[in-house]
């Protein structure tokens, strides 16, 4: 009895298994419209297994050629909401308020977005994500669009399934010592520098000094408040982040903004960006124009507050940009997007130099490359004709 | 007096020198900490962090204008909390076998409720005090109410309603869930609120189902006996974590988008899973304590395997198995902060973690304050749970014989 009870356990855990593997195979099938990245990982875990990659590879081709008619822009129209991927308290990018609101530049993005789309810049719902989850949340569809303070490198771009976008924030790596302590990277061979973990933070400082042919004692960190306190007890001689968030961390610093300096030396290019998953042309350009519009407006002098006195204005660039008549006709550029998105976008959200002024200006940090190409920095929008 | 004092001292911490010098050690020690921690509690602490955050430490992302649903629910929670505790005592007090107490005076009840519940009212008025709004008592004062009316009025119904009563109860709680996640997805639920929901959900859930795979481990079908065995060493094998994140992460992959459940779903699903396997060898433990006798006592009886199993052996078998079940329960009211944690949704940890974040706190280093409240609510909850438990094995002689 007891014989026939093992062997009947050992069929039923094969049996399991070739289920398993059948219903992955049907899943992939299933989800290949919407989920390239199953591909990638079937062809990680089951190299030998050619023949079901073959199926998959040929039927995601015919699934591209039909995606144009489900890109997930009529689903967000359908849905009258935009779900964006966020996090819950990084200062001046995403801060959960006490009234449960989410309050920062990268949320203000999302609106952004909602207001193009929809016409209403609260249609979002923002969905707290951790770091490791945020690609796996965009590809699996549970989020429209990722703003959340995300560096946009190749890799990404490539393996993870995402297409970035225009990048709304110019970010580096620095580094911030005691005021006095160093006057330049160079000076801190042996230093003890700490870190955060699980970010790009680590990697980039052990390069950066073995660049430099210094040495260094890297510290991590699981959150910020650690930091601090280490920072505080002197069991860190540099700090190094984003340098965002090196300027947020200065303003609050309990023993004064003063105590701290930032060092000149920016030794990484960390440029934020908002992303969508890959394969949905309709959907990427529609965020990417509700981004773009908060730049043409800077650039054209148009704020929350005085964008209704445009609607006047006789400048044929600035009637088409806000969706007013030009020689008997409206600009419909083909976005998928009301002709009033521009409009909607800087009444309901503001302007890029308001939306920093609101959430960036406060952490003590300048414009720098995050001004506009006509001011020396690198936000450039395409002409809206 | 002092002299009583003095003798115990000798006798209990002085009584040689090893042991004096252990007690001057070991109580400094303790002394010193107690110290720290009641100057950390009234003077150094800035608690203001915790008072403006309480909404989002109770309820997370909910929106204020749907805040009419939490009420609703709360007050008609106590309605018929109430109406099932005084058809309760009217059962009670009607039963054959009752032991006569005499008449109790309502002073007498409240102060029992006090002393039964002290941990969840402090709680409840410390919340109040730190709310500094009208609104909240005005809920407290409006449940309280309503609890000792329809608590009159459950006296007063004939017996012959009771049932409805106790229909009630599951009716209720699925139309306050539908009433809650109406106009709110599960997407702005938060706070404690929802490790609340997820609590009371998964425990609702995993236990008919840990009693059921308990009884399949022991039933005499090979293969139901089979399927209970690998269900439940499989998930008792296996981190919660691990599972948590799994499903957080992986599940999308494998189930269509369109129809897979949303994060807090799948937290519930994976909670109830896991919490079942141990309910189930919780409840076979009490199985197995029930002597054959009475099995072939119902079987002389001519009582059918079904009755035997439903109305002799598992009442015994779960009334022996209280505390170690109410156990996993408080386990898993806590382990809904690792689904938070895992999957990233914004229950009660969480949302105090990100506070320390926000403008007008960020740099101070509040982190311990939003983490001592954090423990506070899951203390009270936890140790209400625990005194509910104790209770009811006394009223059901669980030790005694």
């Amino acid at each position: 009895m007891s014989r026939l009870l093992r062997l009947l356990s050992l069929l039923l855990v094969l049996a399991l298994g070739a289920a398993a593997c059948a219903s992955a195979d049907d899943d992939a099938d299933d989800t290949a419209p919407e989920v390239e990245e199953t591909d990638d990982a079937d062809s990680e875990e089951e190299p030998d297994e050619s023949d079901g990659d073959a199926d998959a590879d040929a039927d995601e081709e015919t699934v591209e050629l039909t995606q144009g008619d489900g890109s997930l822009l009529d689903a967000v129209i359908a849905a009258d909401e935009v779900r964006c991927g966020t996090r819950d308290a990084l200062p001046g990018f995403a801060v959960l308020q006490p009234d449960g609101t989410h309050e920062g530049f990268d949320n203000d993005f999302c609106r952004a977005v909602a207001a193009a789309v929809l016409g209403d810049a609260e249609k979002v719902n923002f969905i707290d994500l951790e770091t490791a989850d945020r690609f796996t949340a965009l590809q699996s569809g549970e989020i429209d669009v990722l703003i959340r303070n995300t560096t946009w490198t190749a890799s990404r771009d490539g393996g993870e399934g995402a297409t970035f976008l225009t990048t709304n924030f110019y970010d580096g790596q620095g580094m911030m010592v005691e005021t006095g302590a160093f006057e330049s990277l160079d000076d801190m061979d042996g230093a003890v520098v700490c870190v955060a973990s699980g970010t790009t933070t680590e990697g980039n400082v052990a390069t950066e000094f073995a660049r430099r042919g210094l040495s260094v004692e890297v510290l991590s960190f699981e959150d910020t408040n650690l930091i601090q306190e280490a920072f505080l007890a002197g069991r860190c001689d540099g700090w190094s982040s984003d340098v965002s968030q090196l300027s947020a961390l200065r303003t609050a610093y309990p023993d004064g903004e003063s105590a701290l300096t930032i060092l000149a030396e920016v030794f990484s290019k960390e440029p934020l960006a908002p992303a969508v998953r890959d394969g949905d042309t309709a959907w990427a350009q529609a965020v990417n124009w509700a981004v773009l519009a908060t730049i043409q407006a800077e650039e054209l002098g148009i704020t929350s507050a005085n964008v209704d006195d445009f609607l006047g204005s006789d400048n044929p660039i600035v009637q088409r940009f806000l969706g007013v008549e030009v020689d008997g006709a409206v600009l419909d550029p083909g976005l998928g997007l009301p002709t009033d998105f521009n409009y909607q976008v800087i009444s309901q959200v503001g302007n890029y130099g308001e939306i920093f002024e609101r959430h960036i200006t406060p952490l003590g940090l300048e414009r720098g490359p995050n001004a506009q190409w006509l001011d020396g920095g690198l936000l450039y929008a395409p002409p809206y004709r | 007096m002092l002299g009583s004092i003095g003798a115990w001292l000798r006798a209990n911490l002085f009584r040689n020198r090893t042991d004096a010098v252990v007690t001057v050690v070991v109580g400094s020690i303790l002394l010193y900490a107690l110290y720290r921690f009641l100057r950390f509690l009234f003077v150094t602490g800035r608690w203001e962090i915790v008072r403006v955050n309480l909404p989002l430490y109770l309820t997370g992302a909910w929106p204020s204008d749907e805040l009419w649903r939490i009420t609703t629910v709360i007050v008609a929670a106590a309605l018929v909390g109430g109406l099932a505790a005084g058809v309760a005592a009217r059962r009670a007090a009607e039963a054959p076998d009752r032991v006569d107490t005499g008449p109790r005076s309502p002073g007498r009840v409240a102060l029992d409720l006090l002393d039964r519940l002290w941990p969840a009212v402090a709680t409840v008025l410390l919340l109040l005090i730190l709310a500094r709004t009208a609104a909240p008592w005005l809920l407290v004062v409006a449940a309280v109410v309503v609890a000792i009316a329809a608590n009159q009025v459950g006296r007063r119904l004939p017996l012959r309603v009771g049932w409805l009563v106790n229909l009630a109860i599951p009716v209720g709680v699925v139309a306050a869930l539908w009433l809650l996640n109406g106009g709110v997805g599960w997407n702005e639920w938060g706070g404690l609120l929802l490790n609340l929901a997820l609590a009371a959900i998964a425990i609702t859930l995993c236990f008919p189902f840990g009693v059921l795979l308990a009884l399949g481990r022991r039933s005499t079908f090979p293969i139901l006996r089979l399927l209970s065995t690998v269900y439940i060493e499989l998930f008792r094998g296996v981190p919660l974590i691990a599972l948590l994140l799994l499903a957080n992460q992986a599940l999308g992959f494998f189930i269509p988008q369109s129809i897979a459940p949303g994060r807090t779903v799948r937290a519930i699903v994976v909670l109830t899973l896991f919490t079942a396997a141990y309910v189930a060898e919780i409840v076979r433990g009490g199985l197995q304590s029930v002597p054959p006798g009475q099995i072939e006592a119902g079987k002389a009886n001519g009582l059918t395997a079904l009755a035997i199993t439903r109305r002799i052996v598992l009442p015994q078998a779960i009334r022996n198995v209280i505390p170690a079940l109410v156990g996993q329960f408080i386990s898993l009211f806590k382990d809904t902060t690792l689904a938070g944690a895992a999957m990233g949704f914004l229950d009660l940890l969480r949302a105090a973690e990100a506070s320390t974040q926000q403008d007008a706190f960020r740099g101070d280093g509040l982190i311990a304050e939003a983490l001592v409240f954090v423990l506070l609510v899951f203390w009270a909850g936890s140790y209400t749970m625990s005194r509910e438990s104790q209770r009811l094995e006394k009223r059901l002689g669980v030790g005694v014989r």
